[in-house]
């Protein structure tokens, strides 16, 4: 005979909803708690970033005027025109190398490359990704600065940076190739497609947005870098006129010049110089989120 | 360049696909066991068995697909029109644009209406005012005309289940293949959409060969002139629907459509 209820006689205590003590209030308890500790210990993780934006936009922002940021002028120190071209310079030439190999090979290991050769190809690239950037940079000094001759230059650093951005961008490609439905692919195939018309025309729309996301992220990965740039080109004055050229970019000037006695023109300039690195980075990351929730929608009810 | 008609040379009756020892191993075991059977023109026929018999492993193997999963190996022959599609000089590619597929769920590409219906076409290089002409054709004959014919640029992700399922069947139609493998079209759809699949299906018979693997004895009662039960990669019984429903001559057979298995 079932036993009955203390709280509400009549019923069985399986029946009974409005426990209130044991193992089960304990349990709810712990939910609400952590509920309230997690984002508390997001807060403590974030206080960091934010004392440091705080830092230095509070240096950088009181002394920067547009009219630094367009100066171009070698000689000025409140200058940062020639750094701004040439590191946009160096972005879009880095980025394009990168995309070219990055894409092409994410594209050939996640569609075209036997299981065991793409497994291949995947751990190197993330050895590749896990590369600290200060080996990479060495890399290009031997390989590109001294092997082949091409000097402390424009391209050597150019070369050194697409190549550490090269792995971010082969991941997103051959994940969002990895990704799509398996139906969807044979769909293609099987009404007729060539593997390579399946890329071209279903692939490709497909994995686009999140290419795009890896490139933009890559990006901001790259502009940050000063390793594989301070090994591999030497500092200029004026925005590079060949690829031999030396060049000046943000990150070097940062380098250069944070160690410069404190609030010296010298220094001020590598906060501001900072500063515009940081929005660039924000703005990156700006563009991927609306990028991928603008395409998230076009995708939605794909099959899963 | 010019899209075939469906039917075959000279008009001739005779068989479409031709298959002799069908066999198909993975690695651990056969999931097909010399299969032999003949698919005449102006044809449905239903390949029905329980869970794990093999039938969608057969379709798949009717148009290469079978190869697309690592690891499984065909041996036997197909053949289409008197050619082995698993011959050494096959371009695969070719056998599937003439033997077309629907799938189980729909796979409809994230483009426009149109342009899923004129997937197969933009494969070949067909002409516009041709591509014009066999989306407009094969909407109508997929049953999916009238629902669509004012908005052929709406996303075709932004149809119905059973809409996306009959577009899906329009794109399979598109470069008019003989050969239509259907594997179970409807088994993601509710009952309204399956009935429209259906009575599809049924209009596409004249044209073409259908062959049709599904689970449900009703639904092959309904559409199919033959059905072939499968178990365990076997081929128990071939014949006509009325016959194999009603007076199936093996234990298993009768033990399936009855509803004990499966």
């Amino acid at each position: 005979m079932a036993t009955v209820s203390a709280h509400a006689p009549g019923l069985a205590p399986d029946d009974v909803l409005t426990r209130s003590s044991g193992r089960l209030r304990w349990r709810t308890g712990f939910d609400t708690w952590m509920g309230w500790l997690l984002p508390l210990l997001f807060v403590v993780a974030i206080f960091p970033i934010l004392d440091l934006v705080y830092y230095i936009s509070s240096r950088a922002v009181p002394t920067l005027t547009w009219a630094i940021l367009t100066n171009s002028d070698p000689t000025a120190i409140d200058a940062l025109g020639v750094p701004i071209v040439t590191t946009f310079e160096i972005m879009v030439v880095a980025t394009g190398l990168a995309v070219l190999l990055g894409v092409f090979g994410g594209v050939a290991t996640a569609e075209f490359l036997s299981p065991g050769s793409a497994e291949w190809i995947r751990a190197s690239a993330n050895m590749l990704a896990g590369a600290p950037s200060v080996v990479v940079g060495y890399f290009g000094y031997i390989a590109f600065v001294t092997y082949f001759g091409w000097g402390l230059s424009y391209i050597a650093g150019v070369v050194t940076l697409s190549i550490f951005m090269t792995p971010y961008v082969f991941r997103t490609a051959d994940l969002a190739f990895s990704s799509i439905p398996r139906p969807i692919r044979e769909a293609a195939l099987g009404s007729g497609a060539r593997p390579s018309q399946y890329v071209v025309r279903v692939g490709a729309p497909i994995a686009f947005p999140q290419i795009l996301t890896g490139v933009f992220l890559a990006m901001a990965i790259g502009v940050g870098e000063t390793a594989p740039l301070v090994l591999t080109t030497t500092h200029g004055v004026i925005v590079p006129q060949t690829i031999y050229s030396p060049v000046s970019f943000l990150t070097g000037l940062i380098w250069s010049d944070f160690s410069s006695p404190a609030n010296s023109g010298l220094q001020i300039l590598a906060f501001q110089a900072a500063f515009l690195l940081m929005v660039i980075v924000v703005g990156l990351n700006i563009v991927v989120r609306f990028i991928s929730a603008r395409y998230r929608k076009r995708l939605e009810g794909l099959y899963q | 360049m010019t899209i075939p008609s469906s039917n075959p040379p000279g008009g001739s009756e005779g068989n479409v696909l031709s298959v002799r020892d069908l066999t198909v191993r993975s690695k651990e075991r056969t999931l097909l066991d010399s299969i032999s059977l003949d698919f005449p023109s102006r044809t449905l026929t239903a390949v029905v068995g329980p869970s794990g018999c093999g039938k969608t492993t057969f379709v798949r193997s009717l148009n290469r697909m079978a190869e697309l999963t690592p690891g499984l190996r065909v041996s036997g022959s197909v053949s289409y029109l008197g050619q082995n599609i698993y011959g050494p000089e096959v371009n695969p590619v070719l056998v599937r644009r003439r033997i077309g597929m629907v799938f189980q769920r729909p796979t409809v590409f994230p483009k426009s209406i149109f342009e899923n219906a004129a997937f197969g076409l933009r494969l070949i290089n067909t002409e516009e005012s041709e591509i014009d002409r066999a989306v407009t054709d094969s909407l109508q004959r997929a049953g999916l005309w009238e629902e669509v014919k004012d908005d052929l640029d709406r996303p075709a992700l932004s149809l119905s289940g059973g809409q996306q399922q009959r577009l899906c069947i329009a794109r399979a139609l598109a470069t008019r293949p003989r050969v239509i493998l259907l594997d179970e079209p409807t088994s993601a759809l509710d009952p309204a959409a399956t009935q429209r699949v259906e009575s599809t299906m049924q209009g596409l018979k004249d044209d073409h060969v259908l062959i049709l693997v599904t689970h449900n004895v009703g639904q092959a009662a309904r559409v199919s002139d033959r059905v072939a039960f499968l178990h365990t990669g076997h081929l128990v019984e071939l014949g006509p629907t009325a016959e194999i429903l009603e007076r199936p001559k093996d234990p298993r057979t009768e033990q399936f459509i009855t509803g004990r298995f499966g």
